[in-house]
């Protein structure tokens, strides 16, 4: 009756994940981390992505529940709108933003990675995020 | 669970009764006198009212002066011969005097108990005013200050007239530091006299009050305005005396009581060294030893001063031209009372017993002569009797109205007798039609009233308020009331009224609009618009909103058609959900206004499958989902607006849920909007949210509940719920519940599961993580001996089925209970229980177990034989007959259904999982009614205070806990604080 993997997994071939170093802030640590392209939706005047974000140097870390280290202050990724343009792009709830168009994204205030987001000039917007599922997908196979 | 005043405790709202006069004066008075000096009279009266509440207490403590000194005839005229000549002057002045100041007396006494309550300080600041700011804490918690300017020279002259006259001024201890006003004083001290000491009294008192009069020496600057407010003072008094009940309510209490006491008491105050006359001087000043402020002489001047303020200033006058002043006074009075005094008459008229009455007997005594006043004083500090304060409640003056209204909510207070007595004496529709009067505070009065009557397992009086046509009076002064204190006082009076069955469907035809568009919807912080832009409002827990919701969580208990109205009310369902999204965003689930709101969710849930509109389109056979596509934009506001941070957890492992997940969420053309809203899957998250994060065993259980609710049924939507709250991560959950050490959780919870296996993928689930927490409970029904621990029936009966449910057609959780040693604990409970129910769901489920005859060698090898099996179930199904007359045996329905239906023949139509279905509304009802009854003394509308008794959430589970295997990293984790859509 087991029958079904209840655990999320990763599909192994999701697309655009690299493994590779990554440094945060001066913490030297291990990262997979992957591109996602968000292409934003017009929604009436406003540009959506399709997500929210929880976190922020600002926030009380403790309350993040998707960070394992729980003093972590990154930006996460706490809701995914279904069909949403970042639901589309692939980001999942629980991702952790390291950069937006190149920008920091590990040392900000909540607003600060919000309005980075939601700049309206920019169609398009460009993440760098890690999640813990994929280190534990890459860690295992590795150790395998 | 039913609001009872919210004053706490009685003397609080004495307090708050007694402080209204003031204010009332104060609008009545506004007729004829410009702001300014009605205010400076009011303050000033107030200052008065509490100097007088320290007069007597002083008072109380000094009598034995006085009684000492009335027993010794000789030197109580020796006293008064020494001041012979000013005695005679005074005498006459007395006679003038006396009244006014035995009037401001009485007025006065009333709000005693106010002031006690009150801070008073005194700034004495020699040559200017002097200011008395008083605060007076009230009830809610809200602050008065007033300020009473009192010049420091009348203070002054004050203190001289009382070392004077007196022997040795300064050999008197603080007793003759607090100055007193002797007219106050010598009201009740007068009386003391005559009654103990026969005719020597009277000279004293007498002597007492020249001694007061030479206060006449200095002149007096404020006079005027002081004298204004005296005189308003008396012409209040009517309305004071009516309900001198109520002020006096803690006047008269407390002082009766004190006086018959003082004969024997008080006397060890009296130094004996003392003369006489000093003694009997120091009584009146005694008095105001009392206040803290007093401690030094001087600002026993000061506060003397205020005291008297009135009558003192006023004496000078009369003392140098007595009668006419005094006649002068008194057309002033009549002047000034003009509006009130014609109605004195009539005042006294309802009274029953007028001559005895506070109303009449003060009317009178103001006019007599001081002795023979005196005399006729004692009775007025008589509580008034119910028939007179229900009398009063007709009396033409407003506030004696108001006061009356609030004495008897004083006096129904927990007092069972009274609020029987009220109802016999036809007070109730008196009561009722003042919820229409035109002036707020006596429609406010009796609304408070109203609700200590309406509080109580009696529901005689909660009919005679019906009947009367209270709950629409109610209404209407809800829809018209401004007032916050009135708006709780309503609706507190309306949960208190919905508790009786027969008044619910009276509330809902007349209140629920009201009480949907005047409290819920805007405190619940819904908004019909939601602005997309600005952050959705939180839910306010006004106590408003608590007795509202209450109140609807009563009546949302009446059946079908009480559902149906509450799930049509425009607004209602958005507005409750919105709240308890707010309150699951906020982290605070566990007050009671949240408890009520999941509590009538719960209840709107119920039969939704059947009752809601067009519920046909949805039953199983046509699983398609109405309209499609469209989802995204759509969804997405939802979760923005609705599921706070809890969403998020649940949504984590998406991507599983597509997996293996066959099931396609409905998508709407539009949002869902009012009842829709009930069972849409995105309330799953919402209730899973309350299951993980309160820890009110109730809001745990409705929530539960509601999820029973909702997954019961063979309608589309409850398929989808089923699979929601697999996807939300929800089992783990409920799983984890079944480990509370609350009966009425663990019984929900058990259902719930019952009818979330429903679904295939959650009995498989279920079998698997949670046949060892269902075996445990089952083994804990058998645990007898220890009273507390052992479940109810109905709830082992709930765990009985829900394995049964379980293990049929599923040879894996057949198993699954096996390893879990589930056998020997049903035959144990088969073989011991005392119940009938119990017994035979247990050898049901091992008759279900046996038929599987793949697990027949492994229970053989368990040395289990098909007889133990068998004759389990004969045995059970011997004895059942009689209790559950229902056709038990048929074996496709769950047996547990079956007994559950016998139970409540009420429900016999409904669904096997709905069978259950009592529980599913009339719990919430049930549960009040056990709460009423357990709790009578209650003085607040928290009837059920919240245990924080941790449930067995919070302490580790134990080794084998499948719960933590349901749910990975994420389950214990909390919701992001803050969270923004980008």
């Amino acid at each position: 009756m087991r029958g079904n993997s209840r655990r999320p997994r990763l599909s192994p071939s999701s697309p655009g994940v690299k493994t590779r170093r990554f440094c945060t802030h001066g913490r030297q640590r291990e990262c997979v981390k992957q591109r996602v392209e968000i292409h934003k939706l017009r929604q009436g005047e406003n540009l959506i992505l399709g997500f929210s974000i929880g976190g922020g140097i600002d926030q009380d870390p403790s309350q993040n529940p998707f960070s394992e280290d729980k003093t972590d202050k990154g930006i996460y990724v706490t809701r995914v709108s279904e069909g949403g343009p970042a639901e589309i792009a692939g980001l999942q709830i629980g991702d952790k933003i390291m950069q937006v168009n190149g920008w920091d994204m590990t040392m900000v205030t909540h607003d600060q990675a919000r309005k980075r987001l939601t700049k309206r000039s920019e169609e398009v917007v460009r993440l760098l995020v890690t999640r813990q599922s994929l280190q534990k997908a890459v860690q295992q196979s590795m150790l395998s | 669970m039913i609001a009872e005043n919210p004053g706490t405790s009685p003397w609080r709202l004495l307090k708050e009764s007694q402080s209204r006069p003031a204010s009332i004066l104060v609008m009545e008075d506004c007729n004829m006198h410009s702001a300014a000096s009605i205010l400076a009279s009011v303050k000033e009266q107030e200052a008065r009212f509490e100097r007088l509440t320290r007069a007597l207490e002083q008072e109380r403590r000094h009598v034995a002066l006085q009684l000492e000194r009335a027993q010794q005839p000789g030197v109580g005229s020796g006293g008064v011969g020494s001041g012979q000549p000013l005695s005679m002057a005074w005498q006459q002045l007395v006679l003038q005097e006396q009244s006014p100041g035995s009037q401001a007396s009485l007025v006065a006494m009333p709000e005693a108990p106010e002031v006690l309550e009150e801070t008073v300080t005194v700034e004495e600041d020699p040559g200017t005013p002097t200011s008395h700011v008083s605060i007076v804490t009230s009830e809610d918690g809200t602050t008065r200050r007033t300020e009473t300017k009192v010049t420091k020279t009348v203070k002054t002259v004050t203190t001289r007239t009382v070392r004077q006259v007196p022997v040795g001024p300064d050999g008197l201890p603080l007793l003759d530091g607090g100055p007193l006003l002797g007219p106050f004083a010598d009201g009740p001290l007068d009386r003391h006299f005559l009654l103990r000491g026969g005719g020597p009294a009277a000279t004293l008192s007498r002597a007492y009050l020249s001694s007061g009069g030479t206060f006449p020496d200095s002149p007096e600057p404020h006079e005027v305005p002081n004298y204004g407010s005296l005189s308003r003072g008396l012409g209040v008094r009517p309305p004071r005396g009516g309900p001198l009940g109520p002020g006096p309510g803690d006047g008269c209490f407390t002082l009766p009581g004190h006086r018959e006491t003082f004969p024997v008491g008080p006397e060890p105050v009296l130094p004996a060294g003392r003369s006489q006359p000093e003694r009997f001087q120091a009584e009146p000043y005694g008095l105001e030893d009392d206040t803290r402020s007093l401690a030094a002489d001087d600002e026993g001047g000061a506060d003397l001063q205020p005291d008297c303020g009135t009558t003192a200033r006023r004496r000078p006058d009369c003392g140098r031209g007595l009668r006419t002043r005094a006649c002068e006074d008194g057309a002033d009075d009549g002047g000034e009372l003009r509006e009130e005094r014609p109605l004195f008459p009539a005042a006294t008229a309802p009274l029953a017993q007028p001559e005895r009455g506070s109303l009449g007997s003060l009317d009178r005594a103001v006019r007599r002569s001081p002795s023979v006043d005196s005399a006729r004083k004692e009775p007025r500090w008589r509580d008034p009797e119910l028939p007179e304060v229900l009398a009063m409640l007709r009396h033409p003056v407003d506030p004696v109205k108001a006061n009356a209204a609030a004495y008897l909510q004083h006096l129904c207070f927990e007092n069972e007798g009274i609020k029987r007595r009220v109802r016999q004496l036809r007070g109730l529709p008196l009561l009722v039609a003042l919820l229409d009067h035109p002036r707020a505070e006596v429609r406010r009065r009796a609304c408070g009233a109203l609700r200590n009557l309406s509080y109580g397992r009696d529901t005689d009086n909660k009919a005679a308020i019906r009947d009367c046509g209270g709950v629409p009076a109610l209404v209407r002064l809800l829809r018209a009331a401004r007032d916050n204190e009135v708006r709780e006082l309503v609706t507190g009076t309306l949960w208190n009224l919905s508790s009786y069955e027969p008044l619910k469907m009276v509330i809902i035809d007349h209140g629920l609009q009201t009480l949907t568009h005047e409290v819920i919807v805007p405190h619940s912080g819904w908004e019909r618009e939601p602005n997309e832009d600005s952050k959705p409002r939180d839910a306010e827990w006004t106590t408003v909103f608590k007795n509202t919701s209450g109140c609807l969580r009563n009546v949302s208990s009446d059946g079908a058609e009480a559902r149906r109205r509450l799930r049509e009310c425009e607004g209602l369902v958005d507005a409750l959900l919105h709240a308890l999204q707010s309150a699951v965003g906020r982290k605070d689930t566990d007050n009671k206004s949240v408890e009520n709101c999941v509590c009538i969710m719960r209840n709107l849930s119920y039969h939704v499958h059947k009752e809601v509109p067009g519920a046909e389109r949805y039953q199983e056979a046509d699983p398609g989902p109405p309209g499609s596509a469209a989802g995204p934009q759509r969804r997405r506001r939802d979760d923005a607006s609705c599921f706070g941070g809890k969403k998020a957890k649940g949504k984590k492992d998406g991507e599983m849920d597509r997996n293996f997940d066959t099931l396609d969420l409905p998508k709407r053309t539009e949002a869902a909007k009012g009842f829709e809203l009930l069972y849409q899957p995105e309330v799953v998250r919402l209730y899973l949210s309350l299951l993980t994060e309160s820890r009110n065993f109730n809001t745990l259980e409705a929530a539960a509940g509601a999820l029973q609710n909702l997954s019961a049924g063979s309608w589309m939507w409850a398929t989808y719920i089923r699979a929601t709250v697999r996807k939300e991560r929800g089992l783990p959950v409920l799983v984890e519940l079944l480990q509370s050490e609350t009966d009425k959780v663990v019984r929900a919870v058990a259902i719930a599961l019952r009818n979330l296996s429903l679904d295939r993928r959650n009995k498989d689930l279920i079998g698997s993580y949670a046949m060892a927490e269902l075996v445990r409970n089952v083994r804990s029904a058998q645990a007898q001996l220890r009273p507390g621990a052992r479940l109810e029936e109905d709830t082992v009966v709930a765990v009985l089925n829900t394995i049964h449910e379980i293990v049929s057609d599923s040879l894996d959780n057949a198993r699954s209970l096996l390893q879990a040693h589930g056998v020997p604990a049903l035959v144990a409970l088969g073989a011991a229980s005392q119940s009938v129910r119990e017994a035979k769901a247990a050898s049901h489920v091992l008759q279900t177990l046996w038929s599987y005859k793949d697990l027949r060698g492994a229970l053989q090898k368990e040395g289990w034989t098909k007889a133990r099996f068998q004759s389990a179930a004969a045995n059970a199904k011997g004895a059942k007959g009689t209790p559950s007359p229902g056709g038990f045996d048929d074996s496709t329905l769950p047996l547990g259904d079956k007994s559950l239906e016998g139970e409540k023949p009420g429900s016999r139509d409904v669904l096997p999982m709905e069978a259950l279905g009592p529980d599913g509304y009339s719990t919430v009802d049930r549960r009040e009614r056990r709460a009423r009854g357990s709790d009578p003394a209650g003085g607040s509308s928290e009837k059920e205070p919240l245990k924080t008794e941790p449930s067995r959430k919070a302490p580790p589970p134990g080794p084998s806990r499948p719960a933590v295997r349901l749910v990975d990293a994420v389950g214990d984790s909390k919701p992001q604080p803050v969270d923004s859509w980008v």
